[in-house]
């Protein structure tokens, strides 16, 4: 609930203007509604009394049928607007909560991040985004417009008709709708987490016995693993009827309340009327204004079935939601220097060292390759010296001490090519053009030379060519190589490479390791390798 | 309607549960006319100056039969939808859980079968009931205004003809609709998926607030483009709207001015009464409420066809069967020898016939593509010969004994893929052995040390994540956590630095000095002149 409302803060802090617009309209929709039924009904008792009084030549009809009339095209027209509105504000809402989801991952630790791209979370996240859409068109409108046109109703059946009609209708809807609201908004949240997470477990298993099918028809657990699956849909099954019951019985209150308070409502106008305080055609009023509210109250359905699965949503969004932070890009002129390190020790996630102690010094020009078996910490090790990890020693870039870097200036000093490196979907150029935004055409030649990719590029259409989603229409090497590309058009002074040549054959990798010094004469390059080709090119080896 | 054709049979398992639904939601909503009739005497008993109380009860204790009615109704679909889209998925998983081949993307599939499938629901409990409606509750309306009034009929009648149009106007937003659901949410989830995924790069790059001013950019050009099309789309619907406006105010018009006086014809002889005028005001609304409801669900059945259209495709998608059904069992008796005589494999390779003997250690090399994974995968029964046969402890190979023979193995597959359990779970799979002994065997006790809950860490993505070398060494635990006397590997030193594929290596041949017979596939010719026999694959024929 807490970060539910701490979303739609920052959605309104955001959008404020779009979602006045939305909310407004939406309250002038329900009005005109009301005012239209409440209206014809009047008109059609008040013509009946003065035709049966034998006066009907001299009632004013063309006032109120005009009225009608101009109530039944302006709502229609403010339905138009009003569906436009609300999902203009709906989609400025959207980005609000995927830009706030982008820029908090952007600040995540790199472990982190390395769990956020995995299928399943992503999944995850996107599903949790699509809930909270919700949020704004089906939960705040709805309920913001219904409780005003309760209260404005309210003022009018009490103006128009009788203070005791307006009591009974305002009043019996209000006691009706508020404690649905809160009995339902206390009792959904719970199996709306827990069908969330047996729907979690359902795909996650689903995924494990696609992905594990051969592991487990070996080791003879494909049957159990099944089993699990249809346990975790039995779960989710059960969850579901539960919530599906409680959305009916919601529905069946705003239904009988529709009856009860109309029906009342009509009761009370009649036999006011027939103690002669009100007329027969004010009674009317009251009957049609209830049996229109009915309209304000029906989207609480809607919005209760949402509301659980929202919350949930919420809880595991809000927190990450990153705001807004302009990062001013500052030049850096740094002497040069390479990068080095003194006493530096790295822990383990567990607890346990991993490095204690570890002194290294890379001198610009120089190339330095890491080796070391899986596990020893070379890749923590450059996402340290790359600042992303928390070491205890001395880090020093250019002489100068981590710390006093300041992000900008750390990223123009110094780039990383991390160990699983990806690209965005778009073209060539748009890939690498993310590393250096000014870049010319020569410049982004150049580097795709460097890692022996021009042909390539040249044979698929030029730089414009298109690549899919998670590098769809290249081949592993190929990625690799745009992705180092990328790193080389940033043309650091400090370059941190994590298994470079990975999924490159021996020639290749040799080839694209000489291009890249041949690129970067001047920087201090550092290479986490398991290749015999790495070790090779580099000038010194550092065994962890 | 050729198109709705794969949806009627999706529906097939609930087609009478369907028909009893909708007649209790036709029922519930010709409940109205009724209530509509008893308010309209009411009134007009009130403009005699009489207190209707009876009247007025009645509307009640019939609204609440309308509450009953649509809550029973709400609960049939609901029910018909669970059963509708549980059926499915358990269909799709069955079929997947026995499919032979790798797939490329299990991610697909299982949207498809987990939230995809659920895009049906909303069809089913709000579509399927309007349409039993809009059949039904309009005409009754019709028949009513005529017996009260001819005018009022024909008013409606007029409008009956437009219906088709309406149809035609909805289908049409209907279409506008499913494209901008495309367009809207589809395209900004792509591209901040496409973002995440690459989050560490853009961190590197420096790129961070280039990347989100491009997305905000974005995202703010989709939503301009998105509103261009909602305003056609949402245009068709008002449309409608305005003709069921037009058509209540022309009701009301022609009441007031009848009960006035002022109109003297429309009705058959006698003058229209006050109750009469009021019912077919009340009716009025209710004669187009139905397309109105048919409209706004139309949204419902263009993603449903989405799904059925997805759902085809899957089903069209060819594959083998893996044999056996996976299940634990007591394993086969014999010695562990394997032969292969003849054997295809399932892209038309011919293999070389081979014969290998209890306790030997035979590595099969040749060039990529040339069946060595195949080989292994018909040796351990997960694929059966298309010609040929595989002989297993002394017999040939069948269907109905892998699960037997597969019980006996040690199996270290090329890409090493852990569910998302504990490790340890991950390691014995509901076997008996020694996980501490595995670990030793497989050089990986460090490797198991150094996670934040050692054997008890979660794997698999949400988990702690090992690296490449980590997780090789980790199947060869499991390969080994048994003790098997047949251990089969697919390139158990593919990408690893020396000291791992050392450590692999050593574990395998400790295994093989054991006893066990000992078949790897494998590219690495070091590891490969360490095996006692080496058979090369991809020469023959």
């Amino acid at each position: 609930m807490r970060h539910l409302f701490s979303i739609l803060r920052q959605i309104l802090r955001m959008q404020r203007a779009a979602l006045w617009r939305g909310a407004i309209l939406s309250l002038v929709v329900l009005l005109m509604g009301v005012s239209l039924l409440g209206l014809s009904g009047w008109f059609i008792t008040a013509a009946a009394a003065a035709g049966l009084a034998g006066m009907g030549a001299g009632f004013d009809v063309f006032r109120p049928s005009a009225m009608v009339r101009l109530l039944a095209l302006g709502r229609t027209a403010a339905r138009y607007g009003e569906r436009l509105l609300t999902h203009d504000a709906v989609l400025r809402a959207l980005e609000v909560l995927r830009l706030g989801v982008l820029r908090g991952m952007l600040q995540l630790a790199p472990e982190r991040m390395a769990q956020v791209r995995g299928a399943q979370a992503l999944n995850r996240l996107t599903a949790d985004i699509d809930a909270l859409d919700g949020l704004v068109l089906r939960l705040v409108f709805p309920l913001g417009a219904g409780l005003l046109a309760l209260l404005i109703s309210f003022a009018g059946l009490w103006w128009l008709v009788d203070l005791r009609v307006a009591l009974w209708v305002a009043g019996g809807w209000l006691s009706g709708a508020v404690p649905l609201l809160w009995y339902l908004g206390r009792k959904m949240p719970t199996p709306s987490r827990r069908m969330e997470a047996a729907t979690q477990a359902l795909r996650s298993r689903f995924v494990d016995l696609m992905q594990n099918r051969d592991d487990l028809a070996v080791y003879g657990l494909l049957q159990d693993q099944h089993a699990s699956i249809l346990q975790a849909d039995a779960r989710r099954h059960a969850l579901r009827c539960e919530l599906d019951r409680a959305d009916r019985q919601a529905g069946a209150v705003l239904v009988a309340l529709t009856a009860i308070i109309s029906g009342g409502g009509l009761w009370i106008g009649l036999d006011l009327a027939a103690a002669g305080m009100i007329t027969a055609a004010q009674a009317a009023i009251g009957f049609f204004v209830a049996l229109a509210l009915a309209e304000a109250a029906a989207p609480i359905r809607r919005a209760l079935a949402d509301y659980g699965r929202m919350v949930d949503a919420a809880r595991r969004i809000g927190p990450g939601l990153g705001a807004g932070s302009a990062v001013q890009s500052a030049a850096v002129s740094a002497a040069a220097g390479g990068i080095s390190c003194d006493g530096l020790s790295l822990r383990r996630p567990a607890g346990g060292m991993m490095l204690r102690d570890f002194c290294l010094a890379v001198n610009a020009g120089e190339m330095v390759a890491l080796t070391g078996a899986s596990g020893a910490g070379k890749t923590t090790l450059l996402l340290a010296l790359a600042g992303l990890h928390h070491a205890e020693g001395d880090i020093r870039i250019a002489g100068r001490s981590l710390e006093d870097w300041s992000e900008p200036a750390l990223r123009n000093y110094l780039t990383m090519l991390p160990q699983r490196s990806e690209l965005l979907s778009g073209t060539v150029l748009e890939n690498l053009r993310l590393a250096r935004p000014d870049a010319t055409e020569a410049e982004v030649w150049a580097v795709l030379e460097a890692a022996q990719l021009g042909a390539v590029v040249r044979a698929r259409g030029g730089l414009d060519c298109k690549i899919g989603p998670r590098a769809a229409g290249l081949s592993g090497g190929e990625a690799r190589r745009l992705a180092l590309a990328r790193a080389l058009l940033r043309r650091p002074q400090v370059l941190l490479l994590d298994e470079p040549t990975e999924g490159l054959d021996g020639p290749t990798a040799t080839v694209v390791l000489t291009g890249i010094r041949k690129a970067l004469p001047e920087a201090a390059i550092l290479v986490a390798s398991h290749r015999r080709a790495e070790i090779a090119a580099a000038d010194r080896v550092i065994a962890l | 309607m050729a198109k709705s054709d794969p949806l009627r049979l999706l529906l097939a398992p609930v087609a009478p549960a369907m028909r009893r639904l909708s007649a209790v939601a036709v029922l519930g909503s010709l409940i109205w006319p009724v209530q509509a009739a008893l308010v309209a005497l009411a009134i007009g008993a009130a403009l005699q100056g009489q207190v209707a109380g009876g009247l007025v009860a009645g509307f009640v204790v019939l609204g609440l039969g309308r509450v009953a009615l649509s809550a029973l109704a709400d609960r049939m679909a609901q029910e018909a939808a669970e059963v509708v889209i549980t059926g499915i998925r358990h269909r799709i998983v069955a079929q997947e859980a026995l499919r032979a081949q790798r797939d490329t993307g299990p991610g697909a599939t299982a949207s498809l079968a987990v939230e995809k499938l659920a895009a049906l629901s909303p069809w089913i409990t709000r579509y399927a009931p309007a349409s039993a409606r809009v059949a039904v509750v309009p005409l009754v309306i019709l028949v009513l205004a005529f017996w009260q009034s001819w005018a009022a009929g024909l008013i409606f009648l007029i409008s009956g003809p437009l219906i088709p149009l309406f149809m035609a106007l909805v289908g049409m937003a209907a279409k506008e609709a499913s494209a901008r659901q495309m367009v809207e949410i589809g395209s900004l989830n792509d591209l901040l998926v496409d973002r995440l995924a690459a989050l560490l790069d853009i961190r590197l790059l420096g790129a961070s607030e280039a990347v989100t001013q491009g997305f905000s950019a974005q995202a703010g050009d989709l939503r301009q483009r998105t509103m261009a099309v909602l305003r056609l789309a949402f245009l068709s619907s008002t449309v409608l709207e305005l003709f069921a406006a037009i058509g209540v105010a022309m009701m009301a018009v022609f009441v007031g001015f009848s009960l006035l006086g002022q109109l003297g014809f429309g009705t058959w002889g006698v003058p229209l009464t006050p109750a009469a005028g009021v019912f077919l005001l009340l009716l009025a609304p209710e004669f187009y409420q139905p397309l109105r409801d048919l409209a706004a669900a139309w949204h419902d059945k263009a993603a449903a066809d989405a799904v059925a259209d997805e759902l085809a495709d899957w089903q069209a998608r060819e594959g083998l069967t893996l044999p056996g059904n996976g299940a634990r069992v007591d394993p086969l008796a014999g010695p562990a020898t394997i032969g292969l005589r003849g054997c295809v494999t399932a892209h038309g390779l011919h293999l070389p016939d081979m014969k290998i003997a209890k306790g030997e250690a035979v590595a099969l090399v040749g060039p990529s593509g040339s069946g060595k994974t195949s080989a292994l995968r018909l040796m351990a029964g997960l694929e059966l010969s298309a010609a040929g046969n595989v002989e297993v402890a002394g017999q040939v190979l069948t269907a109905p004994m892998v699960d037997g023979w597969r019980a006996r193995i040690g199996w270290m597959p090329q890409r090493a893929a852990f569910l998302a359990r504990s490790l340890h779970f991950n390691l014995a799979l509901g076997r008996n052995g020694d996980a501490d002994a595995a670990l030793k065997a497989a050089a990986a006790q460090q490797v198991a040390e150094a996670l934040p809950r050692g054997l008890a860490t979660r794997l698999g993505e949400s988990g702690g994540g090992l690296s490449g070398g980590e997780a090789r060494r980790m199947t060869l635990a499991r390969a080994l956590f048994s003790n098997p006397d047949l251990i089969l590997a697919d390139e158990p030193t593919a990408d690893l630095d020396d000291t791992t594929a050392q450590a692999v290596t050593a574990g395998l041949l400790a295994q093989h000095a054991k006893g066990s017979t000992l078949i790897i596939a494998t590219h690495d010719m070091d590891l490969a002149a360490r095996m006692d026999r080496i058979i090369q694959l991809g020469n023959t024929r």
